[in-house]
């Protein structure tokens, strides 16, 4: 510090200047001996107002030209605790900001959230910017997004950073250096940075170091944000009949001490389950019997995150109904029971309700119960049918259509138009079994269907099926066995044999069952809740209408693709989905690896101190400049009223005392 | 209220001042007081040491083993009466005074009984307030001057007279008592502390023929009240203090201070006597030549009749 500095600093002591003049004005007048005291009047409205300050206005706008003063006077001595690059001989910047807005950002340490320090080093770090400077920021969560491209307008990148909110993705830091290093690599600037604010948990702790690799400079600031912070996790809850089997992971593992998992309806809980002392993760089963109503589960005890205490307990199974249209007389088994495919779907035990019907519903009403359907054999649609059919796949309805030696001999006026355009033909099948390519499909369940012999099997016009159709097995031959398409919302399987025994041995091969438990899956997905993991995309193929309203009550922006919309939620909840107008519900889980907070290990260049610091000198000539010709103006115009109001007692005029 | 030692300041010593001052006054030009033959019993009183042995009543110390002596009083007595404020205030000396209130009433005091004893009246002093003070009988001769000088001299100022009910009573009633018709009373105080019927009672005392002159001796400071800004004057006598913007209340002051020299000098001109105000910075011959004059003219004007 130069003399001259602190000469300048020392200008501020001056700021006391008024106030003890005032307080020696103020100060008890000497007492001095005086015998005819008692003729003296004594004057308490002048001495009272000498104790006061008289234009508190006047005194403050002094003082504050006085600290201004001294302020700009030391203004190299005015240093912030702020973030700022380190320039290579004063040369423009390109900068990256990748900001990780993962989940365990989310962890508070110190009242403060690592996201809040990691936002606050990024706004810092763009104030530092100069004229020139381009700045780009990356968002690090999966998938790893630009939130803002290259630009050089400061003031737009300062809007983007302080616009930027957490979310509970898992961490990509990988995707997000190579996606920051792509965009800074093109640009114009001849010193090019990438700056990392994350706490370095990717969940791939033993990977490569960062900074390793990239022709673009690291740097890796806030090492202290990989401090750990202890958290533990509800990672997804399922409820199977009368259990729940509910994923917790925890870091560290001791986390789990003394605390345990609570399944709750509303305030009441109806379920609980200790966690064992360490439990870096693990599935605990919860007893639910007699449980109803909307359940939650959650883990007992604080922790550094709060977000991801809590998860909807998910129905696996249940309130699902599949219906099997079926000719009682054809489907019969000469044994006895249920046709073989309401019977094999029983036997995948996923709780679904299976609805036996003799026809086809002619109106929309009785359908709109059904989430799937089974067709066996079925002589065509009449025009009624069709239309109630149409209208419920194309709100989400899935249709296994096992087509047999009935399509052909469809009664006039009765087609499978739209599952079907076109006609089909029904004979013998010339080579018996499926091709090899079946095990893509099938797995090794897929040998038994290598010699499967129906009696026969249907022909269909793949041309008339249009482009979205796709067949997932041939027989040997070929042709197709199974074609899978899209209709609307639905879905529609398309078999070439009935499943009767009469027809054929299919409901007696192992992959039959896969055959069901695909169509049950993919009914699941189109009507029941369904779970995907923070971060994914959610596609809704020919919707017409789409609003997603999350766990916040925040709508979320819902992307137009060609053929369907696409949302993308990027925190953990239950999602409300308005889809046609029809109510559907999500869940969005948390990923796994989000709880390891092990850090990923950064080189040593990256973490240099060459490379930026933590303190920024910030030139405050201007603003205190403009302040102190402010203060002076103020000034002049509070004489100026002051002279225009002349005070009443001529010895009151002193403006500080 | 403790006593206040006197700052005697440039009129020390007293005694030759006092002369000096007389003597300077009125060498040869003034005119006796005394008026009239014939000398008539007036009364005893106790022996104080000093008193002329020539009128100790022998006779009456035989019968009440007391030594009294006796007084005699002529119907044209002009003897000289002081009364000297010796209260708290008068110890105050200014900034710009040569010595204090007190100091200056006794100069004038002093010079005032020479001057009566050299024309053979006897001259007493009283006191109003004060401490270790000794009232003096009228008395004349040689050594009644010194008696006079060594009273003022050994006197020391204090006393709240505003408290003290008593303080005049002592001073006014042995005057009272005694004083003859022809009898000049001065009193030299500053007039500020009096209780409010000292001018009453002093007034009183011009019944009978009694001749008054109130010399109001006040400091520089007191007359001119030259402080400015925020000011905290205390009193010397009573508790009051005063926190006043000088500037402003200078005028109200004056004002007031005036208004009580006028009361005096309008109540003493009503009961034929003489008011005559001084600072203690102004000449004390000059002082002497007004309040002579004051009382001169009085006679002149045919007070007796």
């Amino acid at each position: 510090m130069s003399f001259a500095y602190a000469a300048a600093l020392a200008v501020a002591l001056l700021v006391a200047a008024p106030f003890i003049a005032h307080l020696l004005q103020r100060r008890r007048a000497d007492e001095r001996d005086f015998p005819p005291a008692r003729l003296v009047a004594p004057s308490p409205p002048v001495a009272r107002r000498r104790r006061h300050i008289d234009d508190r206005a006047l005194y403050a706008v002094r003082t504050a030209a006085v600290l201004a003063l001294a302020l700009l006077g030391a203004t190299p001595f005015v240093r912030c605790s702020s973030l700022a690059l380190g320039r290579q001989g004063g040369a423009s910047i390109a900068l990256a900001i990748v900001l990780d807005d993962s989940l365990s950002m989310l962890a508070q340490v110190d009242q403060k959230t690592r996201w809040d320090r990691a936002l606050r080093a990024a706004d810092d770090l763009v104030d530092g910017a100069r004229e020139g400077d381009s700045v780009a920021v990356v968002l690090a969560g999966s998938p790893p997004r630009i939130a803002l491209a290259p630009t050089t307008d400061l003031a737009a990148a300062r809007g983007v950073v302080r616009s930027l909110s957490p979310s509970h993705r898992a961490t990509d830091l990988e995707g997000a250096l190579e996606l920051a290093q792509s965009i800074v690599h093109g640009l114009p600037q001849s010193d090019r940075r990438v700056v990392l604010l994350s706490d370095l948990a990717d969940g791939h702790p033993d990977a490569p170091p960062l900074g390793e690799t990239g022709d673009v400079p690291l740097w890796i600031p806030l090492t202290d944000l990989t401090a750990p912070a202890p958290n533990c996790a509800v990672l997804r809850a399922d409820r199977q009949r009368d259990r729940a089997s509910v994923r917790v992971a925890c870091f560290p593992a001791g986390e789990s001490r003394r605390r345990s998992i609570e399944v709750v309806a509303g305030d009441k809980v109806v379920g609980r389950a200790p966690l064992p002392d360490e439990a870096a993760a693990l599935d605990v089963g919860v007893d639910l019997t007699g449980a109803a109503g909307d359940l939650v589960a959650r883990v007992t005890g604080n922790d550094a995150i709060a977000a991801d205490d809590v998860a909807p307990v998910l129905a696996t199974t249940g309130d699902l109904t599949i219906a099997i249209v079926a000719d009682p007389a054809g489907a019969k088994l000469v044994t006895g029971g249920a046709p073989p495919v309401e019977q094999a779907l029983a036997s995948l035990e996923r709780d679904i309700r299976l609805r036996p019907l003799p026809l086809l519903p002619d109106r929309l009403e009785d359908l709109n119960g059904l989430a799937g359907m089974v067709i066996e054999d079925p002589p065509g649609f009449t025009p009624e049918a069709r239309r109630s059919l149409t209208a419920w796949i194309d709100r989400g309805g899935v249709v296994l259509l096992a087509l047999g030696p009935h399509a052909p001999l469809a009664p006039l006026g009765a087609n499978f138009e739209p599952l079907v355009p076109g006609s089909i033909a029904w004979a013998p099948s010339p080579s018996p079994g499926l091709d090899d390519k079946a095990s893509i499909l099938f797995g090794a369940a897929a040998g038994g269907l290598l010699d499967i012999r129906p009696r026969g099997r249907a022909s269909i016009d793949l041309n008339a099926l249009g482009s979205g159709a796709q067949v997932t097995a041939r027989w040997k031959d070929g042709e197709p066995w199974l074609i899978e398409r899209p209709l609307g919302r639905g879905f529609v399987f398309l078999l070439t044999v009935p499943t009767s025994p009469d027809e054929s041995d299919l409901a007696l091969r192992p992959a039959f069952l896969m055959l069901l438990d695909r169509v049950v899956d993919a009914t699941r997905t189109r009507n029941g809740a369904y779970r995907i993991t923070v971060g994914e995309a959610w596609a809704f193929e020919g919707a017409k209408s789409l609003d997603v309203v999350g766990p916040q009550k925040a709508k979320l922006r819902v992307t137009d693709e060609p053929g369907r919309k696409m949302v993308v939620p990027d925190r953990v909840g239950v999602y409300e989905i308005t889809l046609d107008q029809d109510k559907l519900t999500r869940v969005v889980a948390a990923s796994e690896k989000e709880v390891d907070e092990r850090p990923r290990r950064v080189s040593e260049k990256a973490v240099s101190p060459s490379m930026g610091d933590t303190r920024a000198k910030v030139d405050l000539s201007p603003y205190l400049a403009v302040a102190l010709l402010a203060l002076l103006v103020g000034e002049l115009a509070l004489r100026l009223r002051a002279r225009k109001t002349p005070s009443l007692d001529a010895g009151h005029a002193s403006p500080t005392g | 209220m403790p006593l206040r030692s006197i700052d005697w300041g440039s009129i020390a010593p007293l005694r030759l001042r006092a002369r000096a001052l007389a003597d300077g006054v009125y060498a040869g030009a003034h005119r006796s007081l005394r008026r009239g033959p014939g000398v008539e019993f007036g009364g005893h009183r106790e022996y104080v040491p000093g008193d002329d042995l020539r009128w100790l009543d022998h006779r009456a110390l035989l019968r009440h083993d007391k030594l009294l002596v006796r007084e005699f009083e002529t119907e044209t007595d002009r003897g000289l009466r002081l009364i000297v404020d010796a209260s708290a205030s008068m110890a105050f000396r200014g900034s710009q005074a040569p010595a204090s209130k007190f100091a200056f009433a006794a100069l004038l005091a002093a010079a005032l009984a020479r001057i009566a004893l050299a024309s053979g009246d006897p001259v007493g002093l009283e006191w109003i307030g004060g401490g270790s003070v000794r009232p003096l009988p009228a008395m004349s001769g040689r050594e009644a001057f010194e008696r006079v000088v060594g009273a003022l001299e050994s006197a020391s100022a204090g006393g709240d007279l505003r408290l003290d009910g008593t303080a005049l009573d002592q001073a006014f009633g042995a005057i009272a008592r005694r004083a003859k018709r022809g009898t000049i009373i001065v009193l030299l105080s500053d007039l500020i502390d009096l209780p409010d019927e000292a001018l009453d009672r002093f007034a009183a005392l011009g019944l009978g023929g009694r001749v008054l002159l109130a010399v109001q001796i006040l400091d520089h400071d007191e007359l001119t009240f030259p402080f400015q800004g925020t000011v905290r004057l205390r009193a010397l006598e009573g508790s009051s203090v005063v926190e006043t913007d000088a500037d402003a209340t200078r005028e109200h002051y004056l004002a007031k201070l005036d208004a009580i020299a006028a009361d005096w000098s309008a109540n003493l001109t009503h009961h034929g006597g003489q008011f005559v105000r001084a600072s203690t910075s102004d000449d004390p011959a000059e002082i002497i030549r007004r309040a002579v004059s004051a009382v001169a003219g009085r006679f002149t004007h045919g007070v007796d009749e």
